[in-house]
C-alpha cells in the first residue's frame, strides 16, 4: 500500500537576502553568514514516510526547519531537490487565523474556511452543527471573529479541519493556545481521526501532546534529521540533548559555571 | 457604493475644470467623461488592488495553499462588479443627460466589452501581483504610473484637440483603444472593431508576459510574501 505521505531527500534553500525593494536590488546586500536562523540549507536530506492511519510528530528547536517542512508538504513552498508525495485530501492549520476574516462571524468564517479547504457549500452545511458543537463557542459563533481570543480562534479552526473530509492533516503548533480541557478534546479527536485511517503530521513543542497523539516522529536540527523512530524515544533523546544545551550547562562546563 | 461616488466625483471635478474653467468646446463632454471613467476605474483599481493581492493575503498564500491565480482574479472581479453596479447610472447619464438613444444592441455589446476588459485587466493584475511579491515598490509605482497614464490617454480631453505629431502615439495607446471602444458602444451603439482588435492584441501580449512571469515567479511566491 502506498504511504499517505512520503518525502525523499528533501533539500531547501531560501534566498537569504530577499529582494524587498528597489534599493536592495540596486545596491545588493552584504554577504550572508551561516547562523542558526540563516544558513545555506534550511532543510537537507530530509526523508520519511507516514503510512495511512498514522500520526507523525516533528520536533526540534526554533529555526530547525519544521515550518519549512510543513510548507513544502502543503505545497506553498517549493523544494529545491527531492520528492514529495501526498495521497489524499489535505487540510492544514499552520497559522492561527489564516483563512479567517475578522469582520465575519464565526459561523460565516466556518463557511469561508471550509470553502478554502475545498469543501462544497452542501458539505459545510451538513457538517456545520458538528463543527459548532465541537468548538463549544455557543452564542459566540454569531459574533465577529475580531472579538475572539486566540484560544477561541484556535477552537474554531481546529473544529473546522477535524470535521472536514480531509484525509491528511498538517498542524503547526496551534493547539498550544487552547485550554487544557480543549487540548485533551483535540487529542481525543485526533486519535479518532487516526482510527478512521486519517494521517496526521503535527509540529509541536508540547512533548506530552506528541506522546499522546503520535506514533512516530523525527527531530530536526539545523535542517537535518538527527533522530527518527517511535515518538517516545525521539522525545526522550530530544529532551536529553536540550537539557545538555540548557543555559549554565554548556558542553563541558559544570552547572552554574560561566 | 463609495467606489461609484468616487468615480462620479472625479468626473465632476474634471467637468468643472475643463468644461467650465478651461471652456473646452465639446458637445456632451460629461458623457465623454463618464463613459470612460468607469472602465478606467475598473482598470486602475483592479490592477493596483491586484498588485497587492499576494502580499495582502499572505496568510492564505503561505498557510493555506490557495491557488495563486485566484487572488488577482478576485480583485479584477470585484472591480467588475463595481462597474456592473455603475452601469445603470452610466446608461441613465448617457440617455438622460446626453440625449443618446438607448440601444438594444447594448445587450450584447456591453457583455462583449466586459469580456475584453477582463482579458485586458487580468494579465496586468496578475503580472503586477507577481512582481510586487518580489519587489514591494511595484504597488506605489503603479499608482504613479496610472496617474500619468490617465493623462497620457485621451480621458479628459478628446483626441481631436491633441497636436498632430502626437496623434500617432496616442492612437497606438492600447488604453485609449479600450476606453474609446467603450465610448463607441455608449455613444454610437457600435463596436469599434479596429480599436477592439488593438486592445485585444495588447491583452494577448500582456497575457503572454503574465504567463511567462507566472511560470517563472509563482513557485516561490509563498516564500517571499
Amino acid at each position: 500500500m502506498t504511504p499517505a505521505l512520503m518525502c525523499e531527500d528533501l533539500w531547501k534553500t531560501y534566498q537569504r537576502h530577499r529582494a524587498i525593494g528597489v534599493k536592495s536590488l540596486l545596491l545588493g546586500a552584504d554577504t550572508p553568514r551561516e547562523t542558526r536562523f540563516s544558513r545555506e540549507w534550511a532543510l537537507s536530506e530530509v526523508g520519511f514516510e507516514v503510512p495511512r492511519g498514522r500520526s507523525f510528530g516533528v520536533i526540534g528547536p526554533n529555526g530547525s526547519g519544521k515550518t519549512t517542512l510543513l510548507s513544502i508538504l502543503l505545497g506553498t513552498v517549493q523544494e529545491d531537490r527531492g520528492r514529495v508525495s501526498l495521497n489524499g485530501r489535505v487540510a492544514s492549520l499552520l497559522e492561527l487565523g489564516a483563512g479567517f476574516h475578522g469582520d465575519l462571524t464565526g459561523r460565516e468564517n466556518v463557511f469561508l474556511y471550509g470553502s478554502i479547504l475545498g469543501m462544497r457549500l452542501a458539505e459545510v452545511r451538513q457538517r456545520f452543527d458538528r463543527i459548532a458543537e465541537f468548538s463549544e463557542l455557543e452564542d459566540a459563533i454569531d459574533t465577529p471573529l475580531r472579538t475572539y481570543s486566540a484560544g477561541m480562534v484556535a477552537r474554531l479552526g481546529f473544529s473546522t479541519i477535524i470535521n472536514s473530509p480531509a484525509e491528511i492533516l498538517l498542524i503547526d503548533e496551534v493547539l498550544a493556545v487552547g485550554d487544557t480541557r480543549f487540548q485533551a478534546k483535540c487529542h481525543q479527536a485526533l486519535r479518532e481521526f487516526r482510527a478512521r485511517q486519517g494521517t496526521l503530521v503535527i509540529v509541536s513543542h508540547n512533548m506530552k501532546e506528541l506522546n499522546e497523539v503520535c506514533d512516530e516522529g523525527i527531530c530536526l536540527e539545523l535542517g537535518r534529521v538527527v533522530d527518527a523512530g517511535p515518538i517516545a524515544r525521539v522525545v526522550v533523546r530530544y529532551q536529553e540533548r536540550m537539557a545538555a544545551m540548557a543555559p549554565g550547562k554548556a558542553a563541558g562546563g559544570a552547572p552554574g559555571n560561566r | 457604493m463609495w467606489a461609484l461616488a468616487h468615480t462620479f466625483a472625479l468626473a465632476f471635478v474634471y467637468w468643472i475644470a475643463f468644461k467650465i474653467i478651461m471652456r473646452l468646446d465639446m458637445p456632451n463632454y460629461s458623457v465623454y467623461l463618464v463613459t470612460a471613467m468607469f472602465p478606467w476605474a475598473w482598470l486602475a483599481v483592479g490592477a493596483i488592488g491586484g498588485a497587492r493581492s499576494f502580499v495582502g493575503n499572505a496568510p492564505l498564500v503561505k498557510e493555506m495553499g490557495v491557488a495563486h491565480v485566484i487572488f488577482p482574479l478576485s480583485n479584477v472581479m470585484q472591480e467588475m462588479m463595481h462597474f456592473v453596479f455603475a452601469l445603470p447610472v452610466v446608461i441613465a447619464w448617457v440617455v438622460l443627460a446626453g440625449g443618446y438613444p438607448p440601444s438594444v444592441s447594448w445587450l450584447w455589446q456591453i457583455p462583449v466589452m466586459i469580456l475584453l476588459q477582463v482579458a485586458f485587466v487580468y494579465p496586468i493584475a496578475l503580472g503586477c501581483a507577481l512582481a510586487n511579491a518580489y519587489v514591494r515598490d511595484i504597488e506605489p509605482l503603479l499608482g504613479i504610473g496610472f496617474s500619468l497614464l490617465f493623462f497620457a490617454t485621451p480621458m479628459v480631453y478628446p483626441l481631436s484637440i491633441v497636436p498632430q505629431p502626437l496623434h500617432g502615439y496616442l492612437e497606438l495607446n492600447p488604453l485609449h483603444a479600450l476606453m474609446q471602444s467603450w465610448r463607441s458602444v455608449f455613444m454610437q451603439g457600435a463596436l469599434d472593431l479596429p480599436l477592439m482588435a488593438l486592445a485585444g492584441g495588447f491583452a494577448l501580449a500582456a497575457g503572454a508576459v503574465a504567463w511567462l512571469l507566472y511560470r517563472k515567479l509563482a513557485p516561490r511566491v509563498g516564500e517571499v510574501v
